[in-house]
């Protein structure tokens, strides 16, 4: 079938016409064996491998003028061309959704995260049919299709085998998916999906997930090959790196000991001189000064200098291993003799570098995100527990890096990740490569340019149009604009001329080179109540927030605000903003994370859940609602003669968890309270043979979060043992490990049995029960109803 | 307060040289008079995991001992008997003056072996309750510090005292 005779604006392509003839029997029957072939491709379609890390900043990698050595994204650099004006939405889902769709993320529902759908239009989590992925288009025009690593477009309700499915990576346009459907992942520990499928975690002693991606890619890769295809290929390879838990191998972070001892005051002025010298940026960039809420790192101790040194090492080595492994899929895709029609889209960051490990930086980011709050003191104390600098970078921890590492990661720009109304939340590195296209090599490329324009330029490159349709559903055009005319002229006048950023009531206005910051007045890492009161709905006036206005062409950094010499463009980019607002389903803002305060969910119906022996790897956000409250864990067991050993049901790990189990003949219950606090209750006896009911009955002090409470274990319903749980999570144990009855999978919650993990249950585990409600008065059920968002609010930022 | 009134610290760090700094400025205080000072111990676990008594210092602010037996450190609190009971168990071996790379065998060393991670250090140190603060100030880069007191030397309350200082520290 030729190119013209097939109509790709309608998805899927309906068969061609029959051009043979038909006999009653093969007598005078002519065959069409166009009718039999695959739709094919655009000739000369280029492969497309487009590269996306996660939350790193401008003035990290080398190619970049950064410290970290990043020798993939600076060849490709030097063989192509480099965009440094290439902007994010300052958070995770939101860049993701832009970035798939072509689109604006909250029109797609991604104002917000997937683990915190909301009940309007641009905060949903849920991408709508109507704006259809573009690798859905790819995929119905004769490309092999692949996504490897962090998705984080599925809502955080169906990501179990339930589904639906819909929108789930094999749901949006891709042949295959391998990584992890949430916002993080463990880098030794992951729950890894495989297609639909949870497969769970790797029992490999050595596996790292970053190096499994790239082995997978290229197992892809040649897989599409092996059988004979010549089909274009798409490979969508979003690293989990360098989003927390910061974990790598000694043989990475070792390469960067003693590098940062000078500390990020002086770091981030060694990476602004290298990136004049690099052209990166313009000779008369101003660096933008140190905000008044980070240390100066002269003022700070030697305990925290050299915790903080340590934090930056991990970090770096953690950042070369995902662009080495980068480098590992283009070698490969080179060898195959592919790379000269490869599309290499090469993005560092989906927004700036992350500042939510607070000032001190955190060893265990979920005591973060569950707004614990602990001191520097504290902090110090926790990362001697759990093995000192050098378990830094292990599982035994899940690090973060001190806040003002990311500003330093963002030079020469103001802020960071979350903060979309200033640059070093939204602006990252991109190059370009395809030799086969584009003549210069080592190009600088300044036109303004935004991930919603990856997919527009996408089906330039490789001559498909915007579908009208999918599916039978209509599409709304893209927002984003191709920058195809830029490669072949650095001088092009850019075409993406507007653009609104807003993420959680972070604002900014961009037109023709102006750009209006509207900030909301919130140290970004605090998530303290007083703060998040003072944005509370009927409390916070955003039109009061202070305005900044900028005109980059002749300020790169934004550090000169030229806000009160021009009053009328303020005035009218503030009008813009809220007009783009209004037209994108920005309303209602958020204010910071407060996220939908005030705005209850319906009270859900199902209070009991049941699991029989063999479920496994249930998702970390689905597991039944047990926090801030009283709850139960009944089980069902056979014990045979001789006794049994192992564990019942587990969530998660030692730094967020519970697991239920017996070890030397006994029922024991651990809980631990995000690596900061365990509590240990166990049976006095050993427990009976034959069949045996179990139980943990946990009652609440009161309906509130993080409520401490009372447990009582019982053994066929007499009490056997039990304790006090101090304090509980409020919100969430982990951001990835999953709950598993008759084993732990992963990394133990309780370390004394470490030594045998996953710790199978040696009897048999008929069913276990979670009863989430029952101990409440009605009145009980309502104010917890009422706190819950609160209590979720801290997970906004686990982007 | 008693003259007999003592406490009994125990410091963890999370780096090995700032534990001796801090040790250093004990023994200091304890040279020039300024607190009476029963006697300190540093101990370290290197990058291996092994933990090690690697100086000791005496109410004098005399390092190591070089008294021989029966004098210095080795008077009162931590008289040899006393102290192999108690704090460092054999590391200190038969008072041959070498006091490094001695693993800590008695009890409270597991804890301390516990309790630190590798390539850190702890100090343990017995005085006279008076220079409580001045004691505190001296361990400024300590991570976690816990403080027990006991009326009067003698072995039973040396070991109750590292006993209750050591659970102090918690995990």
């Amino acid at each position: 079938m030729s190119d013209e005779a097939i109509d790709r604006s309608k998805l899927p392509i309906r068969r061609p016409q029959f051009q043979g003839k038909v006999e009653r029997t093969l007598d005078g029957s002519q065959p069409d064996w166009n009718y039999v072939a695959p739709i094919p491709a655009p000739e000369g379609a280029p492969n497309v491998l487009l590269v996306l890390t996660d939350d790193a900043g401008f003035g990290n990698p080398s190619g970049f003028g950064g410290p970290i050595s990043t020798p993939t994204l600076d060849r490709l650099g030097e063989g192509g061309l480099t965009y440094n004006c290439l902007h994010t939405t300052a958070l995770c889902s939101p860049t993701r959704a832009a970035l798939m769709t072509g689109r604006n993320h909250h029109p797609v529902g991604f104002g917000m995260i997937g683990e915190f759908a909301g009940p309007f239009p641009g905060y949903s989590a849920t991408l709508p049919k109507d704006c259809m992925p573009f690798p859905k288009t790819l995929q119905g025009n004769g490309y092999s299709t692949a996504c490897f690593g962090k998705w984080h477009l599925t809502p955080d309700n169906v990501q179990g085998p339930s589904g639906p499915f819909d929108r789930w990576p094999n749901g949006v346009g891709f042949d295959y998916f391998w990584g992890f459907l949430g916002g993080e992942s463990g880098q030794f520990d992951p729950v890894i999906i495989e297609n639909n499928t949870a497969i769970g975690v790797p029992e490999d002693e050595d596996f790292y997930l970053p190096d499994a991606l790239a082995d997978k890619t290229i197992e892809w890769l040649h897989g599409v090959r092996a059988h004979g295809s010549d089909k274009p290929w798409f490979a969508y390879f979003s690293t989990g790196c360098s989003h927390a838990p910061h974990q790598v191998g000694t043989d990475w972070s070792e390469k960067y000991k003693g590098k940062f001892d000078q500390g990020w005051d002086k770091l981030r002025e060694e990476t602004f001189e290298r990136q004049k010298q690099l052209g990166v940026i313009p000779a008369d960039a101003e660096l933008t000064p140190r905000p008044d809420a980070m240390p100066a790192w002269d003022s700070l101790d030697p305990n925290h200098q050299r915790l903080y040194a340590r934090q930056m090492e991990v970090y770096a080595g953690y950042c070369e291993n995902a662009d080495w492994n980068i480098g590992r899929v283009i070698d490969a895709i080179d060898e195959m003799g592919e790379l000269e029609n490869t599309l290499v889209i090469y993005i560092w960051g989906d927004n700036g570098a992350s500042m939510e490990g607070t000032l001190t930086g955190t060893f265990n980011e979920l005591a973060t995100l569950n707004g614990v709050p602990l001191t520097d003191e504290q902090q110090l104390q926790l990362v001697l527990k759990w093995g000192g600098l050098e378990a830094w970078g292990t599982d035994m921890m899940g690090p973060h890096y001190s806040a003002a590492w990311a500003w330093a990661g963002n030079c020469p720009f103001q802020w960071g990740k979350q903060v979309a109304s200033h640059l070093g939340g939204t602006r990252d590195p991109m190059v370009v490569h395809w030799p086969k296209r584009i003549a210069e090599q080592g190009g600088l490329r300044p036109q303004f340019t935004h991930v919603i324009d990856i997919g527009p330029t996408i089906l330039e490159a490789v001559g498909l149009p915007q579908p009208t349709h999918v599916d039978g559903v209509e599409q709304q055009p893209m927002h984003g604009t191709s920058f195809l005319y830029s490669l072949d002229d650095a001088a092009a006048a850019e075409r993406h001329t507007q653009q609104y950023f807003e993420i959680l009531g972070n604002r900014a206005m961009y037109k023709d080179g102006w750009w209006l910051s509207w900030m909301m007045p919130r140290i970004p890492w605090q998530l303290d109540p007083e703060t998040l009161k003072r944005f509370a709905p009927g409390v916070w006036d955003p039109e009061s927030d202070p305005v900044e206005l900028y005109y980059l062409p002749d300020d790169f950094t934004q550090a000169k605000n030229v806000a009160d010499q021009y009053p009328e463009k303020v005035e009218e980019l503030k009008k813009l903003f809220w007009e783009e607002a209004e037209r994108y389903d920005v309303f209602p803002l958020l204010g910071g994370l407060t996220g939908f305060f005030g705005m209850r969910p319906p009270i859900p119906a199902q209070s009991q859940f049941t699991y029989y022996s063999d479920v496994q790897n249930v998702a970390s956000g689905m597991i039944p609602r047990i926090f801030n409250h009283s709850y139960t864990i009944s089980a069902d067991l056979e014990i045979p003669e001789g006794g049994a050993e192992g564990v019942i049901v587990a969530e998660a790990d030692h730094l967020g968890g519970f697991s239920l189990f017996v070890q030397d003949g006994k029922l024991r219950h651990t809980y631990a309270f995000l690596g900061v606090l365990e509590f240990r209750q166990e049976s006095e006896a050993p427990l009976p043979t034959g069949s045996v009911n179990v139980r943990m009955e946990f009652a609440a002090d009161a309906p509130e979060p993080a409520t401490g409470g009372e447990v009582t274990l019982y053994v066929d319903d007499e009490p056997v043992g039990g304790g006090r749980i101090e304090h509980t999570v409020p919100a969430r144990f982990s951001g990835y490990a999953g709950m598993d009855i008759g084993r732990d999978n992963g990394l133990p919650v309780d370390r004394n049995y470490a030594d045998r993990s996953p710790f199978v249950f040696t009897g048999t585990v008929k069913k276990v029960v979670f009863d989430i409600n029952p101990h409440l008065t009605e009145e009980h059920e309502q104010e917890l109803h009422e706190h819950l968002e609160q209590a979720l609010a801290g997970q906004a930022i686990n982007a | 307060m008693s003259e007999e009134q003592k406490d009994v610290v125990i410091a963890a760090y999370l780096f090995e040289d700032l534990a001796q700094k801090d040790f250093d400025a004990v023994l200091k205080l304890a040279e020039e008079k300024t607190i009476t000072v029963e006697g300190v111990v540093l101990v370290q676990k290197d990058a291996e995991g092994e933990v090690q008594v690697t100086e000791t210092g005496d109410h004098l602010g005399r390092k190591g001992l070089k008294i021989g037996g029966g004098v210095g450190l080795v008077v009162g609190l931590f008289a040899p008997p006393l102290l192999a009971a108690t704090a460092v168990g054999a590391a200190l071996g038969g008072l041959t003056g070498k006091f490094a790379k001695h693993r800590l065998e008695s009890g409270i060393g597991k804890k301390m072996d516990e309790a630190l991670p590798p390539s850190s250090g702890g100090v343990i140190a017995v005085y006279d309750s008076g220079g409580a603060d001045t004691v505190d100030k001296a361990l400024v880069n300590a991570v976690k510090k816990s403080v027990a007191q006991i009326e009067g030397m003698s072995a039973k309350k040396l070991k109750a005292g590292l006993a209750e200082a050591q659970a102090g520290m918690g995990g």
